[in-house]
């Protein structure tokens, strides 16, 4: 008996890489499965409708339940469909698990209009155009499991990446509006920030490796909080992200709603919460050089700038003296 | 009083009204030219007023300040570049943006238009994008600036009936970050600020979202009233924001600071806080076994309600 018995469950991005290993387990697992991918290349540009079939085919010689679902997650028509084609092959949608994404990677300064809508539409405006109509039917039926994609780009931040970042924080964010919205209802609604060698790690560009590597980033989580660095990071592949959104999308994860899980690998973790670290008070208006102080010494001692000013930048308060704030 | 901000060009978007405006002032009086960009809509972004920007603006003169009032949406880019450029066109250059505009939308997701969606995605994370990408190209050019965006707990702790304002709210946090890895380099800074006041904007939660937050338990988290969350005009949030734009703060960078009244706090970012590891791949039983502990006091914030039939919970309540 599987996990997901007699569950239906839409995967977007279902036809490589993460979401693809979602969709495969999902199966294992009996649930009948959406497949759902544009087949398109990680720019967004294109379209296959090979990469979508591919993975039904194998769910379906594997003695599981899959159809093909070849819309685009970026428009309010493209998940409607999605969701009514769950409804229409199988009855029901009890978990939407929303992997789909594209990369077009650019440094802020010379990143066009068209990249960060772009970006923005497949991944932010993606979650929302499948999780409102689900959302309605979910409600009725008093259960579901909604599952969303972030990344550390967005909750931990990333060079070369404001739109993709933007969007993955963005997704964090609305996780836990949506497990608000829902919660009562009986769906849960959590976040997952994967690790992976997939199709789209491949894509970051060289430059954004070296300024990353410059600035100290690449290899650490922050420099107060290291990554763990030992042989559970050795695995990349796609495939393990998927049991632990099998198993937030199944009955004994009801009461887990509203949170961000790092997995990668054989790793699982809960994000912190972005709340409050740590607080200077007082009771009434700051003045600067008061906070001058506080925010040096107490708020900021020991989290470092990601990516301080290069030795050759002359940085007014550095290198020559600073305005005086009093 | 000191003028730490004296040749320092700022520009601050929603600045006619609320914690935009206290902003402005205050930066206006520690000695920034001011470009004070409001269209003056309403709080849904119905509507224009010329009013507020053109009131600020006035007032910043005539305590012998200097602004310019800018009328333009940061919901297009067109809006962003024409902020931007009337600083440099007034005075000379742009040292500094602080996004604070916004608006409302609330609903709850089983409900949200598109229409609604798209509207408080484009002024608060689009915009931001919109006002600091022009700013970006300058200041990268001239090794110096500082990009401040407005956050908010609404999407880093999460809120009833505000999906749209929550997820654009994070997303602004996470730009921030990487804003600030993009151009550090360069001598300039991105951090975001997520306060707390009492503004035009926090009278509109609707009523039927205050319930849900109410009987979701939510409410109850809020500290008690006390000195420490009394003090909720939104001029108490202009402190730390006019400090991040000083030479002081050249290395405070990538940052989410939580500003109400006396307080300013650092948040945490959203590392890892607990980890289960096996080097391999773990199964459902598995983690069925383990996922739980880790989550030991970690509440579901708005849990089933006790009528509710919940497939999981009689089986999880018969094992315990």
């Amino acid at each position: 008996m599987g996990a997901l018995d007699g569950k239906v469950a839409v995967v977007t991005g279902a036809g490589r890489g993460i979401g693809r290993g979602i969709a495969m387990l999902f199966a294992r697992e009996g649930a009948r499965v959406v497949v759902n991918d544009p087949g398109v290349n990680v720019d967004g540009t294109g379209g296959d409708g090979g990469p979508a079939q591919q993975v039904v085919d194998e769910i379906k010689k594997a003695g599981g339940t899959a159809v093909a679902n070849l819309e685009t997650v970026a428009t309010v028509a493209g998940g409607e469909s999605m969701v009514k084609q769950a409804v229409d092959a199988y009855g029901r949608i009890d978990i939407v698990v929303n992997t789909a994404g594209i990369l077009r990677d650019r440094m802020v300064f010379n990143m066009s209009q068209q990249e960060w809508d772009d970006v923005i539409a497949v991944h932010l405006k993606g979650h929302y155009n499948t999780i409102k109509p689900a959302s309605v039917l979910m409600r009725q039926q008093r259960y579901g499991r909604i599952i969303n994609f972030s990344s550390t780009s967005g909750i931990i931040g990333n060079t070369g990446q404001v739109n993709y970042g933007a969007a993955k924080a963005a997704i964090a964010g609305l996780t836990r509006v949506i497990a608000r919205d829902l919660g009562r209802y009986g769906v849960t609604c959590n976040a997952i920030a994967p690790g992976a060698a997939t199709r789209m790690t491949q894509t970051v560009p060289d430059s954004a490796r070296q300024l990353r590597a410059q600035a100290g980033v690449q290899g650490a989580a922050s420099e107060s909080q290291p990554a763990p660095q030992s042989a559970f990071q050795g695995l990349r592949e796609p495939e393990f992200v998927a049991p632990m959104v099998g198993f937030l999308c199944s009955d004994d994860a009801w009461d887990i709603n509203g949170w961000v899980f790092n997995v990668s690998g054989g790793t699982v973790s809960v994000a912190h919460h972005p709340t409050p670290m740590r607080t200077v008070f007082t009771p009434g208006l700051w003045d600067l050089a008061e906070l001058d102080d506080a925010v040096n010494n107490v708020l900021l001692r020991d989290l470092p700038n990601p990516a301080p000013p290069r030795e050759d930048v002359e940085v007014p308060g550095r290198d020559t003296p600073a305005k005086p704030l009093a | 009083m000191a003028t730490p901000l004296e040749g320092r060009t700022v520009v601050v978007t929603g600045s006619g009204r609320g914690i935009g405006r206290e902003i402005a002032l205050l930066a206006g009086r520690l000695g920034a030219n001011v470009i004070v960009n409001d269209p003056g809509v309403n709080v849904d972004g119905t509507g224009g007023d010329q009013g507020p920007a053109g009131k600020v603006a006035k007032e910043i003169r005539d305590a012998g300040g200097k602004a310019s009032a800018n009328y333009d949406t940061v919901a297009t880019p067109e809006g962003g570049e024409a902020m931007i450029k009337q600083a440099v066109d007034e005075f000379g250059r742009v040292d500094g943006v602080v996004h604070v505009a916004g608006i409302l939308r609330d609903r709850m997701i089983f409900n949200m238009s598109e229409q609604e969606w798209d509207d408080v995605v484009a002024v608060h994370l689009t915009g931001f994008f919109n006002v600091s990408k022009p700013a970006s190209v300058l200041m990268r050019q001239q090794r110096f600036g500082r990009i401040i965006g407005f956050s908010s707990g609404s999407g880093l702790n999460g809120n009833t009936g505000q999906a749209n304002y929550g997820a654009a709210k994070a997303g602004i946090a996470g730009m921030a970050r990487c804003l600030a890895r993009d151009l550090g380099r360069y001598g300039v800074t991105a951090n975001a600020i997520a306060p707390g006041a009492n503004t035009r904007m926090t009278q509109t939660v609707p009523d039927a979202a205050r319930q849900l937050r109410s009987r979701a338990g939510i409410q109850g988290q809020q500290r008690q009233p006390s000195i420490v969350n009394q003090l909720r005009e939104p001029k108490y949030v202009a402190p730390m924001v006019c400090y991040l734009l000083t030479d002081q703060a050249w290395n405070i960078n990538g940052k989410v600071f939580n500003v109400s009244g006396g307080q300013v706090s650092v948040s945490w970012e959203e590392t890892p806080d607990r980890t289960i590891a096996k080097p391999g791949m773990w199964d459902i039983d598995e983690l069925r076994a383990l996922v739980p502990a880790m989550m030991q006091g970690l509440r579901n914030p708005a849990p089933p309600p006790p009528d509710l039939e919940v497939p999981g919970r009689a089986e999880a309540a018969a094992s315990a």
